[in-house]
C-alpha cells in the first residue's frame, strides 16, 4: 500500500515536472512489473524500499539502479538506443533478457539491430532446450553435505536423441571463497554474508565427476517441464548475470534460493521464492519445484562408490579378497587358482577389482603402475564382460522429512515430572524418520529446549549448536573413519545441583560395522572439554568412548548406546541411553528414550521420556 | 589450501588465430588414459557452503576443460572434447561394451541412432586397438577409433570426410 501511494507520489511531481505529458506513468507502471523486478533480483525491505539482492554496482546502469527499478528502467531503455559501435559492450548485448521483454512490453520495433557476437556464440555453445534440476544426495561421512547442493543442467536441443546428459551444461550458483581464508573462518564467512556468490557454467560431466567421483555422492536428476521458450528465457538472463556478484549466505539466499529465482524467470508468473525467508535447504527446494507441477520426472544417477559397493556385495570373503589381489597385483589375473573360478565370477571379480583401483586412486596424479593394472583389468574385461550393474533405486530425497523440527515431550526424571518443549532448525538425528536418508548420518543445527517441571520451574535444558555424527561401515575392501562433532550448552550432573548448566565441546572418532542392511555398530574415542561452574578450573578437559548400536526395526530406528567422560580433575562422568522412535507419518514420530547416568557428584539418576516429533517446514 | 571455486562467467576468449592444435594448446589432446580426477575438495569444507570445487575451471564460460571453442575447431572437434575429458569412463564402457560414455561417443561421431548399437559391438570387439595401452592418448584414441570405423562397412561412411 505504502508502495503505491509513494508510486503515485513519484508521478505526480513527474507529470508536473515534465512540460509535456509523456507517457511515464506506464514505464512506471511496467518498473513494477513483477518480471521487472525478477530481472533486476529487487526485493522490499522492511520499510517498504526496494533494494537489489545484487552487490554489483556494474550490474546497474541507472546510479541509483540498486534501489530504484524504474530510475533502471529508463536507463535500460535509454541504453537500448545507443551508438552500434559500442558492439559487444552495447546495453543490448550485456542484457539479452532486459531488451527481449522491454521489446516485446514496448513494440520497440525501431532499435537497432546488432550482432552481439560473444553472446550469440555462447548461446550456441550451450545450445539451450530444456533444463532439470540436479541434486547430489548425501554422502554418509560427510553428513554436512546432508544439506546438499542443487544446480541446474541446462539440456542442448540434440538431447533426445543422443538421451545422454554428457553434452549438456551445469548451472551453479556458489561462493566464490578467498583462497587464504582458512576452515573456520571460512564457515564463519559463508554464514554470514562474508563471500561474494557467482553463477557458473561449466560442462554438465565435470559436475559428475566432482560429486559422483570425488565427492562418492549419488545424483538426483529432475528434468523440468521447462519449453524451450522459457529455457532460453533463463539463459538470456543467465548471461546478465555473468560475473555479477550477489551477497552469499548459506542458509537463504544460498544456490537453492538463487535457481529458484532462475526458474521464476524462465516461467514468469509462478512463485518459487515465497516460502523462504529464513531457510532455503535443497531438498525443500526440490519440493518446492515437485508442488509447481515443474518436475516431469527423475534419474538417479549412483555414485561411484555405491556402484563399486553394488558390484562387490554378491561376492562372498575369498571372492572379495580375489577382487583386493587383483586390484594389488594384475598378475593374479593368469594365476591357476583365480582362472579356475567359473566365467562369470572371474568377470564380477574383474569389474570390482578394476572399479576399485579406480575408486582409490580417483583423487590422486595419474600414476604409471595404477594405469598398468588399470588397463590390464580393462583387457580382462573386455575378454569376460560383467552383465550391466543394476542399482535399485533408493527412496527419493525429497520424500524424506521435512527440515525443521518442533519436539513436545513429557518425563520423569528420578521423581520430578517435566514437560518438554523443543525446537531444531535443522535437520536429522540418527533415530528419526529414516525415508529418503541414510542410515547412520547425523546433522543438526540451532537445536534447543526448554524444560518446565512440576514445580513451574524453567531451565534452559539444551542448546546445540551443531551436532554431527557419521557413521560409516567397514567392510572388507574400504575402511573408513566414523568420526563425531559436536558443541553447545547443555545440562549435567554437578555439586549440588545434578543439572548444572555447562558449555562444551565434543568430538570423537573410531569405527563402525555394518552387519545387515538394518544392523549397525560403532564405538568411539572421544575428548571434551567443557566449562563447568563446580569445577575449579575454567575449563575441564576430558577423555572417554562412546559405544553404541543402531537398529532399523519395522517401528522406526532404535539406538542404544553408552558413553563416558573421564575429566581430568576426576569426575567420572557415565550414560547409558536407549531411544526407540516410532514413525507415525511421514511428518510425525514418536520417541521413547531411557537414560541412567552416573557421576561423582551425586547418586546416579534416571530418566524417562516420551515426545512427539513434528517436521514442520 | 586449495584454491576453491570456481571458474567465472567469462564472455569469451581471445579470438586471435593461432597456429597451433586446434582448440588451443591445453585442450586435451595429450590427456592420459587414467589421467583420473585430481583435486579431491575438502568434503567439510566444500559441502557445508555449497562452495563449488573445481579443478579446471580455468575462465572459458562454457568451459571445456582448456579448450578453445572459438577458434576454428575443425579436425575431432566434439568428438575429441569428448575423448580429451572422459577418456577414462570411455576405456571402461568401450571394455564392457556399454554405456553412456561410449553412446555420447557414437552421438558426436554423427553416428546415427540404427547404427549405434553396431557402433558400440565393433568398438568393443576392437577395445584393445582403440585403446592400444596403458599410455594411450586422447588423439591416438581417437584416430584409432576412426581407422576402426573405416575398416567397417557399416561405419566407413561416418569417418569418409575426417581426416
Amino acid at each position: 500500500m505504502r508502495r503505491c501511494l509513494f508510486s503515485l507520489l513519484l508521478t505526480g511531481v513527474w507529470t508536473l515536472l515534465s512540460a509535456a505529458p509523456r507517457p511515464d506513468s506506464s514505464l512506471q507502471r511496467l518498473s513494477e512489473d513483477p518480471f521487472w523486478l525478477l530481472l533486476g533480483h529487487y526485493q522490499h525491505d522492511s520499510s517498504g524500499r526496494w533494494y537489489s539482492h545484487v552487490n554489483d554496482k556494474r550490474f546497474f546502469l541507472a546510479e541509483q539502479g540498486a534501489k530504484d527499478p524504474y530510475a533502471e528502467l529508463l536507463a535500460t531503455l535509454e541504453g537500448l538506443y545507443k551508438p552500434m559501435t559500442l558492439g559487444d559492450k552495447h546495453p543490448q548485448c550485456v542484457y539479452p533478457a532486459r531488451t527481449h521483454w522491454l521489446r516485446n512490453h514496448l513494440k520497440l520495433d525501431d532499435l537497432p539491430a546488432l550482432p552481439c557476437d560473444n553472446y550469440r556464440q555462447w548461446y550456441h555453445t550451450i545450445d539451450p532446450h530444456s533444463a532439470a534440476m540436479v541434486f547430489p544426495a548425501a554422502f554418509l561421512n560427510s553428513p554436512s553435505s546432508i544439506f546438499g547442493h542443487t544446480l541446474l543442467r541446462i539440456d542442448p536441443s540434440g538431447m533426445k536423441d543422443s538421451g545422454s546428459a554428457l553434452l549438456s551444461y551445469s548451472l551453479s550458483f556458489g561462493a566464490n571463497i578467498d583462497d587464504a581464508d582458512n576452515s573456520l573462518l571460512y564457515a564463519w564467512k559463508g554464514l554470514m554474508g562474508g563471500y561474494p556468490g557467482l553463477f557458473v557454467i561449466q560442462p554438465y560431466y565435470e559436475k559428475i565427476a566432482e560429486y559422483s567421483r570425488l565427492e562418492n555422492r549419488d545424483l538426483w536428476e529432475y528434468p523440468l517441464d521447462l519449453t524451450p521458450d522459457e529455457t532460453a528465457r533463463m539463459i538470456e538472463h543467465v548471461w546478465e548475470l555473468q560475473d555479477t556478484r550477489f551477497d552469499y549466505f548459506f542458509f537463504d539466499e544460498n544456490c537453492a534460493y538463487r535457481l529458484l529465482e532462475l526458474l521464476e524467470v524462465a516461467r514468469p508468473g509462478i512463485s518459487l521464492t515465497g516460502p523462504f525467508s529464513l531457510t532455503a535447504i535443497p531438498t525443500d527446494t526440490i519440493r518446492a519445484v515437485r508442488d509447481a507441477d515443474m518436475m516431469a520426472g527423475v534419474k538417479y544417477r549412483p555414485s561411484r562408490e555405491r556402484e563399486l559397493m553394488t558390484r562387490i556385495k554378491p561376492l562372498n570373503h575369498d571372492e572379495q579378497q580375489w577382487v583386493s589381489k587383483l586390484a594389488e597385483d594384475e598378475h593374479y589375473l593368469q594365476d591357476p587358482a583365480f582362472l579356475a573360478l567359473p566365467v562369470e565370477r572371474r568377470a564380477l571379480i574383474q569389474d570390482g577389482a578394476y572399479r576399485f583401483i579406480r575408486y582409490k586412486v580417483t583423487s590422486k596424479e595419474r600414476d604409471a603402475d595404477a594405469a598398468r593394472r588399470s588397463y590390464s583389468l580393462l583387457q580382462a574385461i573386455n575378454r569376460d564382460s560383467p552383465p550391466p550393474l543394476e542399482i535399485q533405486r533408493p527412496e527419493r530425497p525429497e520424500s524424506g522429512h521435512k527440515s525443521r523440527t518442533f519436539e513436545f515431550g513429557v518425563g520423569s526424571r528420578e521423581d520430578r515430572a517435566y514437560a518438554e518443549y523443543g525446537l531444531r532448525m535443522a535437520y536429522h538425528d540418527l533415530v528419526d524418520n529414516l525415508k529418503g536418508f541414510p542410515l547412520g548420518a547425523q546433522i543438526e543445527m540451532f537445536r534447543a529446549a526448554l524444560r518446565q517441571y512440576e514445580d513451574n520451574h524453567w531451565q534452559l535444558q539444551r542448546f546445540d549448536l551443531v551436532n554431527i555424527r557419521s557413521l560409516a561401515p567397514r567392510g572388507e575392501l574400504l575402511k573408513p573413519l566414523s568420526w563425531q562433532v559436536t558443541g553447545g550448552l547443555q545440562r549435567a550432573p554437578g555439586d549440588g545441583d545434578d543439572e548444572v548448566l555447562v558449555a562444551h565441546v565434543s568430538g570423537g572418532a573410531g569405527f563402525s560395522r555394518q552387519w545387515s542392511d538394518n544392523l549397525l555398530g560403532f564405538a568411539f574415542a572421544t575428548a571434551r572439554v567443557e566449562h563447568n561452574p563446580d569445577f575449579g578450573a575454567f575449563l575441564g578437559p576430558a577423555m572417554g568412548f562412546d559405544t553404541g548400536l543402531l537398529w532399523r526395526n519395522t517401528f522406526g530406528n532404535m539406538l542404544l548406546e553408552a558413553d563416558s567422560d573421564y575429566f581430568h580433575n576426576g569426575e567420572i562422568r557415565r550414560r547409558i541411553h536407549l531411544t526407540q522412535q516410532l514413525e507415525l507419518t511421514d511428518e510425525l514420530g514418536l520417541r521413547l528414550s531411557a537414560k541412567r547416568e552416573f557421576s561423582k557428584f551425586s547418586e546416579p539418576i534416571s530418566e524417562l521420556q516420551l515426545s512427539l516429533r513434528w517436521y514442520f517446514f | 589450501m586449495r584454491r576453491i571455486l570456481l571458474g567465472s562467467l567469462l564472455a569469451a576468449a581471445s579470438l586471435n588465430a593461432f597456429a597451433e592444435a586446434p582448440g588451443g594448446p591445453d585442450c586435451g589432446w595429450g590427456n592420459m588414459l587414467f589421467k583420473g580426477q585430481r583435486g579431491l575438495p575438502s568434503h567439510i569444507v566444500a559441502s557445508t557452503t555449497n562452495g563449488s570445487s573445481g579443478n579446471a575451471t580455468s575462465g572459458m564460460t562454457t568451459g571445456t576443460n582448456g579448450c578453445r571453442t572459438d577458434g576454428a575447431l575443425t579436425y575431432g572437434g566434439k568428438p575429441m572434447l569428448l575423448v580429451g575429458n572422459m577418456m577414462d569412463e570411455l576405456s571402461e564402457d568401450m571394455a564392457k561394451g556399454e554405456g553412456e560414455a561410449l553412446t555420447t561417443y557414437a552421438v558426436v561421431l554423427g553416428v546415427k541412432p540404427e547404427d549405434r548399437a553396431h557402433f558400440i559391438s565393433v568398438t568393443h570387439d576392437h577395445f584393445s586397438q582403440i585403446f592400444s595401452s596403458a599410455d594411450v592418448t586422447a588423439e591416438q584414441v581417437l584416430d584409432a577409433t576412426f581407422s576402426v570405423m573405416k575398416g567397417d562397412e557399416r561405419l566407413a561412411r561416418y569417418v569418409a570426410d575426417q581426416a
